[in-house]
């Protein structure tokens, strides 16, 4: 059989749509060779390459187990249901999307309460006074249990619950809850509010490596060429290429823009005809333009990137340092 | 009962665990085997959310949560309670498996220990529990276990005399039951009311001075007029009253520093128990805090347990020592391994005369036992 590296991908909703966005922009289009229902597919043109359509939380177990290479899911669900991460799994990259706080919210009304050690005051009065403790409902019992802990809150119960979390304390079920939030009204129109330094985990859809994968020769070469399309597009999107030429050239030009907007010199100084190629952040570009032709540049040429291939790859630098950790 | 012939995976309690069993009944403690499954409610209620990773957990059909029981203490008072012989002085013992998650190693062991509840003479009954462990680590030919000692309830007595907001006295009793030394917690302690708001502060300071009654019904009247109503389980009067707290507590927002010596002085109290008596005395004497009850019952133990041949001078007391679960209310004490070969106790227990009622008796039953970790014991005097 030949090797396949299994890359297990969101199956439904934004979260695949974004994975799937994610993959084009490095040139790497995910295909269902049987069918848009298959929950198998490949990516086109590159060999060896099995894409398994899961749950997010499904993701999650396989890459804890070691079921598939890698996978794209939310940290916090990495978090929540992988005890001690860092031992069976490498976050290789976060992908700017899928963003969402995990937090402890409470009822408005509790006007007594802003911060976690208010709230643990409280805990303590609640018990005292119901001879019960006070109810969090969550579908993150672990991420709530050691984030309590850290605050030395004690008096609590864990209610769990797999949906419409936010609605527990109107329903009685709940005093109060830890839930993903992205933009808050949900929780505004629920009317609770998120204590001020109750943000537990600011999290967002991950690239993640299964450590106990079987990673032999062939898997790391196939996700070497994986990860170094992705690295080299995203290095792509965060630059400009401006090009220009200089009847005399300078090194203290190219300090001066290295230092004042952060540009890179992809192939050195200038060349012996004055040829210079810079990458320039894109909100740097007119300000760079503006300072080359101040300095004697007659034109200066701006260009969009496709891909920068470094031979420092640097996210698959990342999976090998990740899996060679001890465990 | 096991017949000679069985194989088993399972860990067996060898000869001398029988032999403390035995012993055990022999001081009149009746032998009771309460269910290895469990409903999970009361271990998770009474130990806090920190203990249920490592209990192992199952629901029935009904989707009730039920575990392997992770102690015998709580079965042996709900069967207690259960029975006919609730309210009533009895003693129990048992021997038997417990489950608890504990990394790679297995997670089923032995204990043996001792329930004893409803009895009257406190001092007495503490006394007997530590003679009763003493015992059990003979019985695996330790006649001499590093004892350490301490008394939850001196504590307590100290913090109802200290001149604290509310606030204040339940933090430092949470605090004291949830950290094995409460000294190095106190610079981390702040309350409630050094968080507010700084919007808040001129409304805070204003209701402070203010008549509580008319304080109240505006904090409450403020709610209702923002058309905020009360969701979960707090009412808005619960609400007003706690905010109201954080006005009063103003200035105290921190622990008054005078306060915090008195409180560093009362934990740095240690020793064998009859200098620990007498500097705890000249404490309360100086700091001028009444510590009268709590001090004499802690007297008349150290008497009882001079009167059952305990060594005063092994054993080390300190103030400070608890046991890290809050429902211990007085006497704790463990039993451990003088070179240290084992981690945790050999011997562990204590006084906890609040958990009968929060497991639901309508009246206060006394109880105070102890558990003795088998494998411990057993893998210590194996050369």
């Amino acid at each position: 059989m030949s090797a396949h590296l299994v890359i297990a991908v969101p199956a439904k909703g934004r979260l695949q749509a974004n994975a799937e966005a994610f993959f084009a922009r490095a040139g790497l289009e995910l295909v269902k060779p049987r069918g848009a229902r298959d929950y198998r597919g490949t990516i086109a043109d590159l060999a060896g390459v099995e894409v398994a359509y899961l749950s997010a939380a499904e993701i999650v177990d396989l890459l804890a187990q070691g079921a598939v290479h890698l996978g794209i899911t939310g940290e916090d669900l990495v978090r929540e249901k992988v005890p001690d991460a860092e031992r069976r799994v490498v976050l290789v990259e976060g992908l700017g999307f899928g963003h969402a706080n995990v937090a402890v919210a409470v009822p408005q009304a509790w006007i007594d309460v802003h911060s976690m050690a208010d709230l643990d005051d409280i805990a303590i009065a609640f018990r005292l006074k119901h001879e019960r403790k006070m109810r969090v409902a969550t579908k993150y019992v672990n991420l709530t249990r050691d984030f309590f802990s850290r605050h030395g809150v004690t008096d609590y119960r864990i209610v769990e619950s797999s949906g419409a979390t936010e609605a527990a304390p109107a329903a009685g079920t709940a005093e109060l809850i830890v839930d993903i939030t992205t933009t808050g009204a949900t929780l505004a129109a629920n009317a609770l509010k998120v204590i001020d330094d109750g943000v537990i985990l600011r999290s967002q859809a991950n690239l993640v490596a299964a450590r106990a994968a079987s990673w032999g020769t062939a898997e790391r070469a196939i996700a070497r060429g994986v990860l170094d399309r992705i690295a080299a597009q995203a290095r792509a999107r965060a630059f400009r290429e401006v090009r220009t030429r200089f009847a005399r050239s300078d090194g203290a030009i190219i300090t001066e823009a290295k230092q004042r907007f952060g540009v890179e010199t992809p192939f050195g100084g200038a060349t012996s005809s004055g040829m210079l190629t810079l990458h320039c952040p894109p909100k740097h570009v007119h300000e760079l333009a503006t300072l080359l032709r101040e300095r004697g540049a007659e034109t200066v040429v701006v260009a969009d990137l496709g891909y920068v291939f470094s031979s420092a790859d640097s996210l698959y630098a990342k999976l090998e340092a990740g899996l060679a950790r001890p465990r | 009962m096991t017949s000679a012939g069985v194989i088993s995976t399972s860990p067996v309690p060898d000869a001398r665990a029988h032999a403390l069993i035995a012993a055990f009944e022999r001081a009149g403690y009746a032998r009771v085997a309460p269910a290895i499954l469990q409903p999970a409610e009361p271990f998770l209620d009474l130990s806090g959310e920190d203990i249920r990773k490592r209990m192992y957990l199952t629901s029935d059909p009904q989707g009730r949560e039920l575990c392997l029981r992770p102690d015998l203490t709580i079965p042996v008072s709900c069967d207690y309670l259960a029975s006919p012989a609730a309210g009533k002085p009895r003693g129990f013992c048992y021997l038997g498996p417990v489950f608890r998650h504990r990394g790679e190693s297995g997670g089923e062991f032995l204990q043996a220990g001792i329930e004893s509840f409803g009895r009257e003479d406190t001092a007495a009954a503490d006394a007997e529990m530590l003679a009763l462990g003493l015992d059990a680590t003979a019985h695996y030919g330790l006649a001499a276990p590093a004892i350490r000692m301490g008394d939850v309830g001196l504590f307590a007595a100290l913090v109802a005399a200290l001149d604290l907001a509310p606030a204040w006295k339940r933090r430092l009793i949470k605090d004291f039951n949830h950290k094995t030394s409460l000294a190095h917690d106190l610079d981390r302690l702040t309350v409630g009311g050094s968080n507010a708001r700084p919007e808040y502060q001129g409304v805070l300071a204003a209701l402070a001075g203010a008549d509580p009654k008319g304080a109240h019904a505006l904090v409450t009247d403020l709610l209702s007029i923002a058309g905020i109503t009360a969701v979960g389980g707090r009412s808005v009067s619960e609400i007003a009253d706690h905010f109201l707290e954080q006005a009063a507590l103003g200035a105290q927002a921190s622990l008054p520093r005078q306060t915090r010596a008195v409180i560093e002085q009362f934990l740095a109290i240690a020793g064998d128990p009859e200098s620990a008596a007498t500097k705890l005395h000249a404490f309360a004497r100086d700091a001028n805090i009444a510590l009268k009850s709590a001090l004499e019952l802690f007297e008349s133990r150290i008497q009882r347990l001079a009167a059952r041949g305990v060594a005063l001078p092994r054993i080390h007391f300190s103030t400070a020592f608890g046991r890290g679960l809050d429902y211990y209310t007085g006497f704790v004490f463990e039993l451990h391994d003088p070179r240290a070969q084992t981690d945790g106790p050999l011997v562990a227990g204590g006084r906890y005369d609040q958990l009968l009622t929060r497991l639901g008796s309508a009246r206060a039953i006394s109880a105070v036992g102890f558990a003795v970790w088998i494998e411990r014991l057993a893998a210590r005097s194996t050369p």
